[in-house]
């Protein structure tokens, strides 16, 4: 039997030595390997393109004064204006309470500066007139609300006390100067000289704030101020010839308390018949065009009506990914008006309510991105972004409304691009969504 | 001495525990439950796996269950051995070796009267064990590759109980009852488009089989032997996880969800054989063994299913059981096997052919030997995206009998 012992031995050496390499190069039957998890492509999902109209953009606090007025070729006149209350930091001429000076100092003139922020829109080549007015209501918003939105206005007086016409050089200067109504300056001079005016209260009372409009004959461009923007009091010391005058700046201290009403008149246009916040414009209404403008709220909606049926391709199944590829209208792309390089995602109900913005796994906004510049324009341009977990989310649903999606621009509030998106139908530029599903 | 063999026993077991699971790395394994691990004992491999038709009268014959009948009343039979196989896989594009070595089977084997005998075994069934790295399929409805990453292991062992019995003088029935059971793990990352989809799948198997098997000895040199599989399911079950991850995020979709697999059926085969001893030196054994695995409608997640035909031949020497002098004592075998495999790849069988040699050289003055065996063998074909297996294979058994019930006798 002491054999049994020798091959106990033996099974122990070689059980321990074992081996058992494997490179993995050969697979025979790849066919075969595709049988218990089959992996296709759907490109022919149907997709609805639409245009919808976001009605209350949040304009204030959007640190950017917006003026400007021109007519966009296809979806209408573009107008802001740019309501904003003013405060000086305390009220009193001089450089102290006790400015023993004070009483030597006069008025000399008031100017609103105004101080491009490098946004413009349009055509700046041609002049741009702009008004400003008084406002006859304080900036505060509707009770239980503390936001103005792209449809806020307030009343004002309609007598301009400042007006110019200039030629905008958002990029070459840095800012211009508005010479505003020597009386309207005197009288909030005399009122600080004379102490009758002490604190922000009685200030506001007798200064609400101002509203700077565009003049809707002749601009035909679009400019972004800076909030640092001021209204500039000069005064200087009576009887002085000194050339060297002293100032009290009301500025934009409250950011909230300055907005943007940012309107689209849309007669005559394409998209004339756009139906309220809740509802949508088909695309296939409008030449197979979805159109999205910042500021006036105008953005594209895409629905995916029968997303439920890719359940029916087998049992179990996970759309892994898809490559949703909305595509620019290229003739409406011009420097007059350049597209952007993103697009933001939201996920939307039927009504247009947006529940999220989507975003990627670091938790970063997801953006559908232009992949190429617009100076190389090509049959690819167009801007891409993955929504694989959405499909698969929407696919799965059996409970509740379906979700779809809302394309916008980045800083909706803030400016008024504007683009022009294909749908499936649309020749030229056809939207493209390729879905990549598993079985499992 | 007894209780030394239970100790045998219970190591050895512990070791096929332990180690069957992991048996080769053949790219057939993705099919089926995993490539068939063929195993025979004493000097059955060195015969080209022929034999149906030998009795169990100098070492455990696991081919045919009748065999037992034959079982002399006073042997006790043990049996186990090794494998080490060292494969050169070849494609059209390229080759490379892969070995394995590893435990094989233990049995062992006795007769509860002059007319009877039973034997009980273990060894594996199949090794599901494969890795595919990097692999580019193409996704349906588009002209996009994906790209798949895959490691399988684990596999089915077997459990075999026979009986044997002897109706008359020269014919004997046999039954063999053999439970399958193993696990096999396989674990898929899918790289699609923008993101990476994990599919780990554990199943578990069970099943038995009943096969049936006949022996009649036509006179002291011509045996003849016939076997009948009952056909019979492997029923599975599995846990699996998937999990896809994207730029958007990581969704778990499943975690360990238990559901049923597909059955797998294990077909009906015959098997006849017969041995003849020619010039007292010599005995030629013959086996022709035919699968329906056609019949079994497989599904086609275990792959595309063909009828197998077996054809084993194998050719024995010995110059003198007793003799003075040891070497003569000394067996030679030599075998050849054919089959035409049950495996249909792109309309292509997966066959093998393999010759082996061997040597059994005896041990004390009892039947029991120690077998060595060399076989080199061919498995699939280049071409067709099969791949082609050229095959070293050495196989060492001990077989060992005891004369028990005699020495008890006389206690």
């Amino acid at each position: 039997m002491k054999y049994i012992w020798f091959l106990i031995l033996v099974i122990a050496f070689f059980s321990s030595c074992q081996t058992d390499n494997a490179e993995g190069d050969f697979v025979v039957g790849s066919d075969y390997l595709s049988i218990s998890n089959k992996v296709i492509m759907i490109d022919t999902l149907t997709v609805n393109v639409s245009t919808i109209n976001l009605d209350s953009l949040i304009t204030s606090n959007q640190s950017r004064i917006l003026i400007g007025n021109y007519t966009d070729p296809i979806l209408g006149i573009v107008k802001s204006e740019s309501y904003m209350k003013l405060t000086p930091d305390n009220f009193y001429i001089g450089s102290s309470e006790s400015d023993t000076q004070t009483v030597t100092y006069v008025f000399d003139s008031i100017a609103m500066i105004l101080k491009y922020d490098r946004y413009y829109y349009g055509d700046t080549t041609k002049t741009q007139t702009i008004n400003i007015h008084q406002l006859t209501q304080k900036v505060k918003p509707n009770t239980d609300d503390t936001n103005f939105y792209n449809i806020s206005s307030l009343t004002y007086d309609s007598k301009s006390i400042g007006t110019k016409t200039f030629h905008p050089k958002p990029i070459g200067k840095d800012s211009i100067n508005i010479q505003i109504d020597a009386n309207f300056g005197k009288n909030l001079f005399n009122k600080l000289y004379n102490n009758e005016i002490t604190d922000a209260n009685e200030f506001e009372d007798l200064f609400k704030g101002i509203v700077i409009k565009p003049s809707t004959t002749s601009s035909s461009n679009m400019i972004g101020f800076k909030t640092s923007s001021v209204l500039r009091l000069y005064y200087k010391k009576n009887n002085s010839d000194s050339e060297n005058s002293l100032t009290k700046d009301f500025s934009l201290t409250d950011l909230t308390k300055q907005f943007n009403n940012i309107s689209l008149d849309r007669t005559g246009t394409i998209i004339e018949n756009l139906p309220d916040s809740k509802n949508k414009l088909s695309s296939e209404l409008t030449n197979n065009n979805a159109f999205i403008q910042s500021g006036t709220g105008l953005a594209c909606r895409i629905d995916f009506p029968f997303i439920k049926q890719l359940k029916y391709i087998s049992e179990k199944g996970i759309i892994v990914d898809a490559e949703l590829v909305i595509k620019p209208n290229r003739s409406s792309i011009s420097n007059l008006f350049p597209i952007k390089d993103s697009l933001q995602v939201y996920e939307c109900d039927n009504l247009n309510r947006i529940s999220k913005v989507l975003t990627n796994s670091d938790g970063s906004q997801k953006l559908a991105l232009l992949n190429a510049t617009p100076d190389e324009f090509n049959e690819n341009i167009g801007y891409k972004v993955n929504i694989g977990a959405f499909l698969h989310q929407e696919m799965l649903k059996t409970t509740g409304a379906k979700s779809n999606l809302i394309l916008a621009f980045p800083n909706i509030s803030k400016g008024v691009n504007r683009i022009i998106l294909g749908n499936q139908k649309n020749a030229e530029n056809k939207l493209k969504l390729k879905i990549y599903y598993i079985s499992y | 001495m007894k209780n030394k063999i239970w100790f045998v026993l219970f190591f050895a077991s512990q070791s096929v525990g332990l180690y069957a699971q992991s048996v080769a790395t053949s790219p057939y394994s993705i099919y089926g439950l995993g490539s068939l691990f063929e195993t025979d004992f004493g000097p059955i491999s060195a015969l080209g796996s022929s034999g149906i038709a030998l009795p169990s009268t100098s070492f455990i014959n696991n081919l045919n269950p009748a065999s037992l009948g034959f079982i002399g009343k006073h042997s006790f039979f043990f049996d186990t051995g090794l494998k080490g196989t060292e494969t050169n896989y070849k494609s059209e594009n390229s080759s490379e070796k892969r070995n394995n070595f590893q435990f094989s089977h233990i049995a062992i084997a006795f007769p509860l009267n002059s007319k009877s005998g039973v034997s009980a075994s273990l060894k594996p069934y199949s090794s599901a064990s494969y890795v595919i790295s990097n692999f580019q399929l193409p996704i349906s409805n588009s002209n996009e590759f994906y790209n798949l990453n895959a490691a399988s292991y684990g596999g089915l062992n077997t459990f075999d109980l026979s009986y044997g019995y002897k109706i008359q003088k020269g014919i004997t029935f046999g039954l063999t009852t053999s439970f399958y059971f193993g696990s096999i793990t396989n674990n898929k990352d899918f790289t699609i488009a923008n993101s990476i989809t994990n599919i780990n799948k554990k199943s578990f198997y069970s099943g038995m089989r009943v096969t049936l098997g006949n022996q009649i000895k036509i006179d002291s040199t011509f045996n003849i032997g016939l076997t009948l599989k009952i056909p019979s399911q492997i029923t599975g079950s599995k846990t699996q996880s998937v999990t896809t991850i994207n730029d958007t995020e990581t969704q778990y979709i499943e975690d360990n969800v238990a559901s049923n697999v597909d059955d797998y059926y294990l077909p009906f085969e015959f098997g006849v054989g017969l041995s003849k001893s020619i010039h007292k030196n010599f005995n030629l054994t013959l086996d022709y063994e035919k699968s329906l695995w056609k019949n079994t409608n497989q599904n086609s997640v275990y792959g595309e299913f063909k009828n197998q035909d077996k054809f084993a031949l194998g050719l024995s020497y010995l110059k003198k059981e007793q003799s003075f002098y040891y070497l003569d004592k000394i067996r030679y075998y030599s075998g050849f096997n054919y089959d035409t495999g049950f495996l249909s790849i792109n309309n292509k069988n997966v066959n093998n052919m393999r010759f082996s040699l061997g040597v059994g050289i005896p041990i004390e003055s009892t039947k029991s030997a120690l077998n060595i065996n060399y076989s080199y063998g061919i498995k699939g074909t280049v071409g067709n995206q099969l791949v082609k297996e050229n095959y070293h294979m050495i196989g060492i058994n001990l077989s060992l009998e005891a004369i028990w019930f005699v020495k008890r006798k006389y206690d």
